[in-house]
């Protein structure tokens, strides 16, 4: 997977209409020469996954508004596995709880669910600067 | 029995909604006062019209919203719609309706129309005796407009493409075509009685950076698809862009091109009236440089000779306002309007001719689809991303059109998708900017773009 350009599978999970910031993360993705397949805003989990599946996508990126994201993705360990999608990264950015709540809570918590990188109330850039460093430091181990 | 009427008969049916007495209906609507028509009001009136949103749940509340209006001197009544009807979810706005009337707390986020039923709502309306607007947002609508035309509202709001683009992801656009050309048909029907029921477009759309081609084409293909049904009075609408002479380019256009092209369809005895909506995007969390801004889109609307504006309150930051903000908003805009005399002819030939030029590119390619109707020409191009609004969640958009401001805000196209404008125009657009390499700059842009209005 080092050389052909990195697919990207997008969007906002949940009851979730936040489209304008899901528009800039696409934008922002083909930007930095991923091919992005955006499910839009409203999306299931379950959708997120045969997306993956269906695209052969090498990152999961959820991203989530309205602060409801956690009930939804609690099952993703179960899935993840399920579908033996371990080399695929899962990253979900966003605004993570609702009401106020500290990173070094939430980080850890969407950890266990089976995400690689959380970005809670991060901005859009340096969340995608963090994910391409990820990204390249796989390559190089 | 015709098509129409058995539909009509299915979709009156229903469970949640008064019996329908159609005899009864036309026979108010005949005689029903001219004062209630907006479209007879437009034609006796050369002012600015002011007209507020607003809806609460039951029937108290809105009687005493409407009287606070009445003391504000208001010209249109708004009635906006709750949300749970908006999704023909009757049941839910019935159970929310009563828990509103028991506990004196608003459950929804506007009057349930079709649960109140034509025959309670109408006495509100023929009490207060002044136009009265809808304010909804749905994709089928054909009941809702059945009660509000039953109930005394002569001006309905919204359209297949305008209501559904900006609000849903995945409701069928071709449905949603289908249920407008029944409302279109119902409007026409008793526009033959008295006065004609007016129909308004919602220009503002995603309210979110769409540049004034789009809209405006949209516009156009709204008031043909109503016009051609047989309705006789029409308003095509567009919100504040941000910069004042993309404003008054587009007023300016929008008329002469709305009256171009209903003469082409042979329906030039329409009558066509443009509406402006105050800054319909993010709002400043200071009330009073809120006042400033709405404030200055009265201006601009009164610059670029709107018939009627539709205006903000300084709550708007904060959620549904009360009815004495709201009464206060209308009353500012009205002095206003009134203060502001002599106001100057302004228009930009360069700009006009490149707008005018886009529009036109754009609806050839809508009107040469091979399609056989106009709703399946125009249900095309927004598949084929002819037509392409941006920031909609709608997943039939193409989402391939990105623009950016210009230095005096003006909104421009930078990536035209499949937008059938020519190479001159798309240099035009593309010669205010000077675009930056770095696409994380030109990113970082469009998020300042976006909330321009922020203190």
């Amino acid at each position: 997977m080092t050389d052909r350009i990195k697919k990207v599978v997008t969007g906002v999970v949940g009851n979730d209409i936040h489209v304008v910031a899901n528009r800039l993360i696409d934008i922002s993705l083909q930007a930095r020469g991923y091919e992005v397949f955006n499910l839009g805003v409203n999306t299931y989990l379950e959708e997120f996954i045969d997306a993956v599946i269906e695209t052969d996508a090498d990152i999961l990126l959820i991203s989530s508004l309205n602060g409801e994201a956690e009930g939804w993705c609690r099952d993703l360990q179960f899935l993840r596995s399920e579908y033996q999608l371990k080399d695929v990264v899962f990253v979900i950015g966003g605004n993570l709880a609702v009401g106020e709540a500290k990173c070094e809570d939430i980080v850890p918590k969407y950890k266990a669910y089976g995400f690689d990188l959380v970005f809670h109330q991060i901005d859009l850039n340096t969340g995608l600067d963090t994910l391409e460093a990820f990204m390249q430091d796989r390559i190089t181990k | 029995m015709t098509l129409l009427k058995r539909e009509r008969d299915i979709i009156t049916h229903n469970e949640y909604a008064d019996r329908f007495d159609f005899d009864e209906i036309r026979e108010f609507i005949t005689n029903a006062p001219k004062e209630l028509f907006i479209s007879h009001t437009f034609k006796h009136s050369n002012k600015t019209l002011v007209q507020p949103r607003g809806g609460f749940p039951t029937y108290n509340k809105m009687f005493a919203l409407y009287h606070e209006f009445q003391k504000a001197n208001i010209d249109v009544m708004p009635l906006t719609v709750d949300s749970h009807t908006r999704l023909n979810d009757y049941a839910s706005a019935k159970k929310m309706l009563m828990l509103s009337e028991e506990n004196e707390v608003d459950m929804l986020n506007g009057y349930p129309l079709v649960t109140h039923g034509y025959r309670t709502t109408r006495k509100m309306i023929t009490h207060f005796n002044t136009p009265v607007s809808l304010r909804h947002g749905t994709p089928d609508a054909r009941l809702l407009i059945e009660t509000a035309l039953a109930s005394g509202i002569f001006e309905i709001e919204g359209g297949p493409i305008t209501y559904l683009l900006p609000y849903s992801k995945n409701f069928p656009l071709d449905k949603a075509f289908l249920y407008w050309k029944y409302v279109e048909k119902i409007c026409a029907e008793y526009s033959t009685l008295n006065e004609p029921i007016n129909r308004e477009s919602f220009g503002p759309l995603t309210a979110t950076l769409v540049p004034p081609c789009i809209t405006i084409v949209i516009q156009l293909l709204e008031m043909l698809l109503s016009l051609e049904e047989g309705v006789k009075s029409f308003s095509v609408s567009f919100a504040q862009h941000g910069s004042v002479m993309q404003d008054i380019v587009s007023a300016n256009v929008l008329r002469k091109t709305a009256n171009y092209y209903a003469q082409k369809i042979g329906c030039s005895d329409a009558t066509i009236n443009i509406v402006y909506h105050q800054w319909m995007g993010a709002f400043p969390r200071n009330k009073e440089l809120s006042d400033s801004l709405i404030n200055t889109s009265t201006v601009i609307a009164a610059l670029v000779r709107a018939d009627k504006i539709i205006v903000k309150t300084r709550d708007e930051a904060f959620g549904i306002p009360t009815m004495q903000c709201n009464a206060q908003s209308v009353a500012n805009t009205k002095y206003t309007l009134q203060v502001l005399n002599g106001l100057p002819n302004i228009s930009d030939a360069a700009e006009e001719e490149n707008l005018e030029a886009e529009i036109h590119s754009i609806m050839e390619a809508v009107l040469n689809d091979s399609a056989d109707t106009l709703w399946r020409k125009a249900f095309n191009s927004i598949k084929n991303g002819i037509i392409d609004v941006p920031f909609s969640p709608h997943i039939i958009n193409h989402n391939a059109v990105i623009t950016i401001r210009d230095a005096q805000s003006n909104i421009r196209i930078i990536e035209k998708g499949k937008l059938p404008i020519s190479e001159k125009c798309f240099a035009f657009e593309r010669s205010h900017v000077s675009l930056s390499d770095d696409k994380t700059a030109v990113i970082n842009k469009i998020i300042c773009d976006i909330g321009v209005m922020h203190e």
